[in-house]
């Protein structure tokens, strides 16, 4: 499935004192089995651009297209179904008594078999790393779990598209890299995962394109390489070592992720010695 | 933000009503209330109108925002006003069709009783438009305290009424939040009957009560760090001035009041 965003603009409040222009002519895709990661400030329109994507917000002007069709001609029902969409803090939406019966609640309403509906939330606990956790209260668990189960909760439709909207904000370091796990596996099985985040070094590590958001504008979209080393002020850690060395060691190229960075400077290393 | 067109929402912008002080709009707007009750002429309620109208320009608020807020009691006004026209037998009989009856005295009646309730709407809604909540609690406490040497918890009260006005926007974008997150995983809060649709809103209620618990919690640790303990000795970051402005717009809302009886 191609998601395509031709010139949207969004305004909140139109005609009111709160009137917010929150994307200002944005123009992007999302490719098939790509993972797409979209970074950029507070308030620079990223949870505004998500919204649009499983038609939860409808463009003020411009359109969105899914497979060459117009969203408009799609119930949002069904698209929601084919696009999952993880808010920021999706915790805080659990509600049922049990964890198995919270990651139940989307499949069910997809009109799934009970058979079917109980397979996928096998299915999705097990590659979350949280099937132990089905028959206990969604509310009595720690901050990272809440998050492993909210994520299965949509998970568990099956999407074609995941957006995941700061999957990762305020967990701790053993669970963020399992979730960069999942993130990856998906993408192996064929679906497209859309990935806002204010951490450039997870990005670095899953991205296979990059998109920065400035101030409800796209400031700049491609190869996380291009991205990144055109752009040093949004860039991750291994880049920011990397690009002063390029001068004298044009050699050394343009890694991004942490393993290719590190091989990059072993080579930089040995050949000097 | 949407909760910006609902009634009882305040309207940021500057002008001489909001500069107002607050306690003298609580009274002004208590005064015209009881003008409108006593009120008893066409005359009176022409007077009374154009006042709110003025009142209304002079507030900034654009005409249109203002008559979005009174949208949630046009079907009240609009049933109440039928009701006295129709069923009231009063006066000549206007208009006769099957079994009802149009009498001059109903048609008066529901007139008057819509315009008193629409103009008592719009003022509320001006006054809650033009002062901000903080602002409106500060001027209830105030004109409450003389009742605090009666053990009146006035403080508590204007407290409560803070923390419960500054907490509508918030549990307000909340349950937004938590509806879009229910309505990405499939749920549909527009089919079926009264009884599903109820059911359809309990994956947003049960997470909104935990959420407003957790929030309760929060403010009372973060008031108490701060050292908050009551009414003792606590002093006003704003203070309220009461100036000479104020002091005429009281008197004038006083003789729009008598004025407005004696027509
Ligand atoms: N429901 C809303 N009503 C009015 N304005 C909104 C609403 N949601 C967002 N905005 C405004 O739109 C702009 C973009 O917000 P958005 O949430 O898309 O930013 P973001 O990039 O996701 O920020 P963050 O990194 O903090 O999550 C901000 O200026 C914000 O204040
Ligand atoms: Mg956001």
């Amino acid at each position: 499935m191609r998601i395509e965003l031709e010139n949207v603009r969004h305004v909140y409040a139109p005609g009111t004192p709160f009137e917010v222009e929150a994307l200002r002519g944005v123009s992007l895709a999302i490719e098939p089995e790509e993972v797409l990661g979209i970074v950029g400030g507070t308030g620079s329109g990223k949870s505004t651009l998500v919204q649009h994507l499983n038609l939860l917000l409808v463009p003020t002007s411009g359109r969105v297209l899914v497979d060459g069709a117009d969203v408009r001609t799609i119930r949002g029902r069904e698209l929601r179904g084919r696009v999952g969409l993880v808010f920021q803090f999706p915790e805080a939406a659990l509600f049922a008594p049990t964890v198995e019966e919270d990651v139940a609640f989307a499949p069910r309403r997809l009109g799934l078999s009970e058979g079917e509906v109980h397979r996928r939330v096998g299915e999705t606990l097990g590659l979350l790393g949280a099937s132990h956790l089905a028959g206990r209260s969604p509310f009595a668990l720690s901050g990272g779990e809440k998050r492993r189960v909210a994520i299965a909760g949509v998970l568990a439709m099956a999407p074609e598209v995941l957006v995941l909207d700061e999957p990762t904000a305020g967990l701790d370091p053993a669970t963020r890299e399992d979730l960069l796990g999942v993130v990856r596996a998906l993408r192996e099985e064929g679906t497209s995962v859309v990935m806002v985040s204010h951490d450039l070094d997870e990005v670095a590590e899953v991205a296979d394109r990059v998109c920065v958001l400035e101030n409800g504008e796209v400031r700049a979209v491609g190869a996380p390489e291009e991205v990144f080393y055109a752009h040093p002020t949004t860039a991750p850690s291994t880049v920011r070592v990397v690009r002063p060395l390029r001068g004298p060691h044009p050699e050394v190229g343009r890694p991004v992720r942490f393993e290719e960075t590190l091989a990059a400077l072993k080579g930089l290393l040995e050949g000097r010695v | 933000m949407t909760a910006g067109r609902t009634l009882g929402q305040f309207y940021p912008v500057a002008s001489l009503l909001h500069g107002l002080d607050p306690r003298a709009k609580i009274l002004g707007t208590a005064a015209l209330a009881v003008g409108l009750f006593l009120v008893d002429s066409a005359a009176g309620f022409l007077l009374i109108s154009a006042v709110v109208v003025l009142l209304v320009a002079a507030s900034r608020i654009p005409p249109g925002t203002f008559v979005g807020f009174l949208r949630p009691v046009a079907f009240i006004v609009a049933l109440t006003a039928l009701f006295q026209v129709f069923f009231s037998r009063e006066g000549e009989l206007l208009l006769e069709w099957g079994f009802v009856q149009v009498h001059e005295g109903g048609l008066v009646r529901g007139l008057f009783l819509a315009s008193r309730i629409l103009l008592l709407v719009s003022t509320a809604a001006l006054l809650t438009a033009t002062t901000a909540p903080v602002a409106l609690a500060d001027g209830i406490e105030d004109l409450l305290s003389p009742l605090k040497k009666a053990r009146f918890p006035a403080h508590e009260l204007a407290m409560m009424i803070t923390i419960a006005l500054r907490f509508i926007p918030t549990l307000h974008e909340e349950a937004q939040k938590i509806t879009r997150a229910q309505a990405a995983r499939g749920a549909d809060f527009s089919e079926g009957g009264p009884i599903r649709r109820a059911r359809a809103l309990l994956p947003v209620l049960v997470p909104l009560t935990i959420g407003a618990f957790r929030r309760a919690d929060e403010l009372a640790e973060a008031m108490e760090s701060r050292g908050y303990r009551g009414d003792e000795g606590r002093t006003r970051y704003r203070e309220l001035r009461f100036r000479t402005r104020d002091a005429l717009v009281l008197c004038a809302a006083a003789l729009v009041v008598f004025a407005g009886i004696l027509l």
